[in-house]
C-alpha cells in the first residue's frame, strides 16, 4: 500500500516537473519568436551600435538561444529568478508586489462569479424553458459575448463618471497612497490591519467595479455550465423516484439534484479562479490595475523574458494547484473517488 | 426560490453598505499626472528612453541650462548663471550659481557637474549618443569636461563644432541633468556608478524628489524643501500610470486627475467642449514622415520619390488624421528653428505624380508594402497615403506591427515604404534635425549606423555630408542660417528618401484650474510653476 502511494506520488511529482518544464520551453521558444527585441527597449531608438552591443553583453541577449535558455534554468535551480529589465528589481520581488492586487480581484470576482452564478444556474435549470430561464440565459449570453475591456468602459461610464458611485481607476484614490504600510501588499488586509477604516472603503469602492465586470464574465460561465449539468440531473430517472415518493421539490433539487453536480462545479470554478488570476490583463489595463496580468503582458512586449517566464511557471503552478485542490475536493464529495 | 432571492438581497445590501460616496478632487496642493507608463524602465538619467521619462526626470533633476518652453531657440540658466565661449570656439565655460543645494542637503559643485558627465560618457547608455554625436567619448571625457574651481565648469569641444549646439545639448533632460556625486557614489555596487540604484532613487536638485516609483503604477515626487529656487506651490505631483486615454478622459472630467499626458486625439476633440477643461497643443519633437527603402530598385529612382511627393495629401493628412498630434511641415527642418525655410507647399497632385511615374517606367504604377505602428496615427495615416497612393497607380499592402516590427525592418535596412516618426528635434537646432534623417556618413551595409535614418533609407549625397558638417561649425549665426537653408532647398533637390508631411506636436487636456503649466517642446516640461486654484 505504502509503495503504491509512493510511486503515485512520484508519478505526479513526474507529471507536474514535465509539465512545467514543457511550459517553459514553450514559453521560450514563444518569446524568442516575437519580433521585440529587449535591448532595443531599454537603449531607445537613437543609440549606436557601440551601446546596443554593451547592453546586450549585459543582460545575455547577445548569447545563442540554447544558451540563454540554459542559464536561465541554472539560474532557476539556484533560486535565482534573474531581475526585471522594466523595473530593475529582483523578479520575484515585482510578483509579490503585483500579486495580490491580482488576488484582490479575482477572489472577490470569483465570489461574485460563484455566489451568482450558481444560483441561477440552478434556477434556469428548474424553470427550464420559462421566461425567468430565458432572461438568465440572455444575460449570461451578454456576459459571455460581450468583450470584457468594452464592459468595463461602459461599467466606468455608467457607475463612475455618471452615477459617482464608484472609485475610478486604480486600487485607491491618491489621497489615501502611502497611509496605509504595506504589511501583505492586500490594500483590504492591510487598511483592516491598521484600523483605517476610511481606506478600507476606498479600496471596496475601487474594487467593486473590475471585480463585478470581472465577475460577471465568470457567472455567465459558471450559470451557463451549472444550467446544463443541472438540467443533466433533472432529467434523471432518480429525481422522479424522489418526487413520486413525496420528496418536496426543494429537497430534491438540493438535496440530489445538487449534490450531484457539486463535483463538476468544483472544477469548473476553480478553473475559472485560475483563468481570473492570470487573465485579467483587459481589465486591468482599463480600471488601472496594477495586477499579474498587466505585468505579464507588458513585460512580454518588450521582451523581458525573465518575468515573462517565471509568470508563466507561476500560472502553471496555480493551474497545478488548483487541479490538485479539485482531486482533494473530488474526494470528499464523491466518495466513489476515495 | 425565497432563499436565492433572500442571498441575492443580502449580497447587493453587503456591496451598497460597503460602498462610500468617492473623493473626486484631488487635494489643493497635490498634482496629479496621467500618463501611460509603459516606457518608463529607469530613472537613471544616463539610461532613460522616451519622452514619459523626461518628463518625470526634468522635475527632479537641474541641468546647467534649459531650454526654453516659449521661444524654441532660448537658452535660459539653471544651475549655471552665466557661460561664455571662448573666441575659437572651442571651449565653454559655465559659472555656477551660488546657494544650489541638492535634496540631500550637499552643495552643488562644478565636481558633481564634471562627474555626472563623465559618468554619461562611461556608461556609454541610451543618452549618451547626444554627446557622442559630436566627438565625446570615454576616452576623452577627463579632457573634455573639468572644474577649474568649485564654481567654474569647462567643456573642451574635442571635435570642431557649433558651441551653442552643445550648451543646447546641456540643456537636455537625460545628458544634462547634474546628479549629486556623493550621494549617488555612495550606493555604487560594484563599480557600476550607481547605476542600480538610480533605478529608481534620485540624486537631484530639481523642485521635487522622487519618493515613490511604482513601475507601471505611479511615480510620486515630492517637494524638495532645500530646493534653491522659488519653493513650488505643490507639496506633492504624482504621475499615474493609466495606459488607456478613455480612463484618462473619464477621471480628468471627475476630477481625479489634474492633467492628462497622453489623450488620443478623439478624447482631446471631446475635451474640447468641456468647460472644466483646457487643451494646450505645443512644438513637440520630430516629423512624421514616409520614407522609402532606396536599396529598392524602384525607390532608388529619383522620379519615382519625386512622384511620391506628390501623392501625400498634406493639408488633408494634418487636418482630418493628425490634430493634436502633427502640424503641417514638408522641411526637414521644424518651424520655429532658427534657419528654418517656410514649408515648399507640396500638394497632392495625381496627375503630376502619374506622369512622373511614366517618366520613370511605371507608366501603370507597380505594387509595394506599406509600414506603420498598429497604433494611432500611424495606422490612419498609412490608409489615407495607401489611398492617395493608389490614385496615382502604387498599389501598397500595409503591414503593421510594433516599433519593432517596423522600426526594426529600417534598421535593417529591409523595407519598401514606411510612414514613421522621429528626425530629431528635441534640441531646438537644425543640426540634431539634419543628423537625425538626413546625414549618412558611410552608406555600407556593414557600418550599421542605425541610429542615423538616412542610414535606413539608403540614401545618400557626400556633398550633402559636407554641407551639414560644414554648417554645424560655422560661426558667423548669419551664414549659419543661410547655410542650413540651402541645406533643405538642396535637400528637396535631391528628392530625399524621407519627405516630412507634419512636425510633431504635443497635445494635454488638464482642470481649467491649473495655473502655469506650460508644455515644453523638449519634453522637459516643469511643475514647479503649477498652481490650483480650489
Amino acid at each position: 500500500m505504502t509503495n503504491e502511494r509512493l510511486s503515485a506520488f512520484t508519478r505526479q511529482a513526474g507529471t507536474i516537473l514535465a509539465t512545467l518544464c514543457g511550459l517553459l520551453i514553450l514559453t521560450f521558444c514563444i518569446g524568442r519568436l516575437m519580433p521585440v527585441d529587449p535591448v532595443r527597449a531599454i537603449v531607445g531608438e537613437e543609440a549606436d551600435q557601440a551601446t546596443y552591443n554593451l547592453v546586450a553583453e549585459r543582460i545575455g541577449a547577445n548569447l545563442p538561444i540554447w544558451q540563454q535558455f540554459f542559464r536561465y534554468v541554472g539560474d532557476l535551480l539556484h533560486g535565482d529568478f534573474g531581475t526585471s529589465i522594466r523595473t530593475g528589481q529582483p523578479v520575484i520581488t515585482d510578483i509579490l508586489h503585483v500579486m495580490p492586487a491580482t488576488i484582490e480581484l479575482a477572489t472577490f470576482a470569483i465570489i461574485f462569479g460563484a455566489g451568482f452564478g450558481v444560483p441561477l444556474g440552478i434556477l434556469a435549470a428548474v424553470k427550464r424553458n420559462k421566461p425567468i430561464d430565458h432572461t438568465i440565459r440572455f444575460l449570461t449570453l451578454i456576459g459571455h459575448s460581450m468583450p470584457i475591456f468594452w464592459t468595463g468602459m461602459i461599467g466606468l461610464i455608467i457607475f463612475y463618471a455618471a452615477l459617482d458611485l464608484v472609485g475610478g481607476g486604480g486600487r485607491i484614490s491618491d489621497f489615501y497612497v502611502g497611509l496605509v504600510p504595506e504589511t501583505t501588499g492586500f490594500v483590504l488586509i492591510d487598511s483592516i490591519m491598521a484600523g483605517d477604516w476610511e481606506v478600507f472603503g476606498d479600496a471596496v469602492n475601487h474594487l467593486i467595479l473590475p471585480a463585478s465586470i470581472l465577475g460577471y464574465s465568470s457567472m455567465a460561465y459558471i450559470t451557463r455550465m451549472t444550467r446544463s449539468f443541472m438540467l443533466d440531473q433533472l432529467n434523471q430517472e432518480y429525481i422522479t423516484t424522489a418526487r413520486v415518493k413525496g420528496l418536496s421539490k426543494g429537497r430534491t433539487i438540493w438535496r440530489h439534484a445538487f449534490a450531484n453536480i457539486r463535483v463538476q462545479l468544483v472544477t469548473i470554478v476553480a478553473l475559472a479562479y485560475g483563468s481570473l488570476l492570470e487573465g485579467a490583463v483587459l481589465i486591468e489595463t482599463v480600471f488601472s490595475w496594477p495586477g499579474f496580468g498587466q505585468y505579464i503582458t507588458n513585460n512580454m512586449l518588450i521582451g523581458d523574458m525573465n518575468a515573462v517566464m517565471t509568470c508563466v511557471l507561476i500560472v502553471g503552478v496555480i493551474f497545478i494547484a488548483l487541479n490538485l485542490l479539485s482531486d482533494a475536493l473530488y474526494k470528499i464529495f464523491d466518495p466513489r473517488t476515495r | 426560490m425565497n432563499m436565492l432571492s433572500k442571498a441575492f438581497a443580502s449580497v447587493l445590501l453587503g456591496a451598497t453598505l460597503l460602498s462610500q460616496p468617492v473623493l473626486a478632487e484631488t487635494p489643493p496642493n497635490m498634482l496629479v499626472v496621467g500618463l501611460s507608463m509603459n516606457n518608463i524602465l529607469t530613472l537613471d538619467p544616463a539610461a532613460i528612453t522616451g519622452k514619459e521619462t523626461v518628463q518625470v526626470l526634468a522635475n527632479i533633476y537641474d541641468n546647467l541650462v534649459a531650454l526654453d518652453a516659449v521661444n524654441r531657440s532660448q537658452v535660459d540658466p539653471q544651475l549655471a548663471e552665466s557661460w561664455t565661449i571662448s573666441d575659437d570656439k572651442t571651449t565653454i565655460t559655465f559659472k555656477l550659481r551660488d546657494g544650489a543645494t541638492f535634496a540631500s542637503g550637499n552643495p552643488v559643485t562644478s565636481a558633481d557637474v564634471v562627474w555626472s558627465l563623465k559618468r554619461l560618457m562611461k556608461l556609454n547608455l541610451a543618452q549618451a549618443s547626444f554627446l557622442k554625436t559630436h566627438g565625446f567619448s570615454a576616452a576623452n571625457a577627463d579632457a573634455s569636461f573639468s572644474a577649474p574651481d568649485e564654481h567654474t565648469v569647462v567643456v573642451k569641444l574635442p571635435k570642431k563644432v557649433d558651441p551653442e549646439l552643445i550648451v543646447m545639448t546641456l540643456g537636455i533632460v537625460g545628458p544634462g541633468s547634474v546628479l549629486d556625486m556623493k550621494t549617488v557614489m555612495g550606493h555604487d555596487k560594484n563599480g557600476d556608478l550607481g547605476q542600480a540604484w538610480l533605478t529608481n532613487n534620485s540624486a537631484g536638485s530639481g523642485p521635487f524628489t522622487l519618493s515613490q516609483w511604482a513601475s507601471n503604477e505611479r511615480v510620486i515626487l515630492d517637494r524638495n524643501d532645500k530646493y534653491w529656487g522659488d519653493k513650488p506651490a505643490m507639496r506633492r505631483v504624482m504621475f499615474r500610470h493609466l495606459a488607456e486615454s478613455q480612463s484618462q478622459r473619464l477621471m480628468l472630467q471627475k476630477g481625479d486627475i489634474d492633467v492628462a499626458y497622453t489623450l488620443s486625439a478623439s478624447d482631446l476633440k471631446a475635451l474640447e467642449t468641456d468647460k472644466n477643461i483646457t487643451i494646450q497643443t505645443n512644438g513637440g519633437s520630430g516629423f512624421y514622415y514616409l520614407a522609402v527603402s532606396m536599396k529598392d530598385e524602384r525607390f532608388k529612382n529619383p522620379k519615382v520619390r519625386e512622384a511620391l511627393r506628390y501623392l501625400i495629401d498634406y493639408k488633408g493628412l494634418n487636418d482630418s488624421v493628425l490634430p493634436y498630434f502633427g502640424k503641417l511641415r514638408d522641411r526637414p527642418v521644424p518651424a520655429g528653428i532658427f534657419g528654418a525655410l517656410p514649408n515648399a507647399g507640396y500638394t497632392l497632385d495625381v496627375a503630376k505624380a502619374k506622369k512622373l511615374l511614366a517618366e520613370a517606367g511605371y507608366p501603370d504604377g507597380f505594387s509595394t508594402t506599406l509600414r506603420a505602428i498598429s497604433d494611432a496615427p500611424f495606422m490612419n495615416v498609412a490608409t489615407a497615403i495607401q489611398a492617395t497612393l493608389a490614385q496615382g497607380g502604387i498599389k501598397a499592402d500595409i503591414t503593421t506591427g510594433t516599433g519593432d516590427q517596423v522600426y526594426g525592418a529600417m534598421r535593417e535596412r529591409k523595407y519598401e515604404l514606411v510612414v514613421g516618426r522621429g528626425g530629431g528635434g528635441q534640441l531646438p537646432h537644425p543640426d540634431s534635425n539634419m543628423r537625425a534623417i538626413v546625414y549618412n556618413p558611410d552608406n555600407s551595409d556593414e557600418a550599421k549606423l542605425t541610429n542615423f535614418q538616412g542610414w535606413r533609407t539608403s540614401f545618400y549625397d557626400a556633398k550633402l555630408n559636407k554641407m551639414i558638417d560644414e554648417a554645424v561649425v560655422e560661426t558667423d549665426h548669419d551664414k549659419q542660417i543661410k547655410e542650413y537653408q540651402d541645406i533643405q532647398t538642396y535637400y528637396a533637390d535631391m528628392m530625399p528618401a524621407i519627405q516630412p508631411f507634419s512636425e510633431v506636436v504635443d497635445s494635454v487636456g488638464y482642470r481649467s484650474d491649473v495655473k502655469g503649466l506650460v508644455l515644453n517642446p523638449s519634453w522637459s516640461t516643469q511643475l514647479r510653476t503649477v498652481t490650483k486654484s480650489r
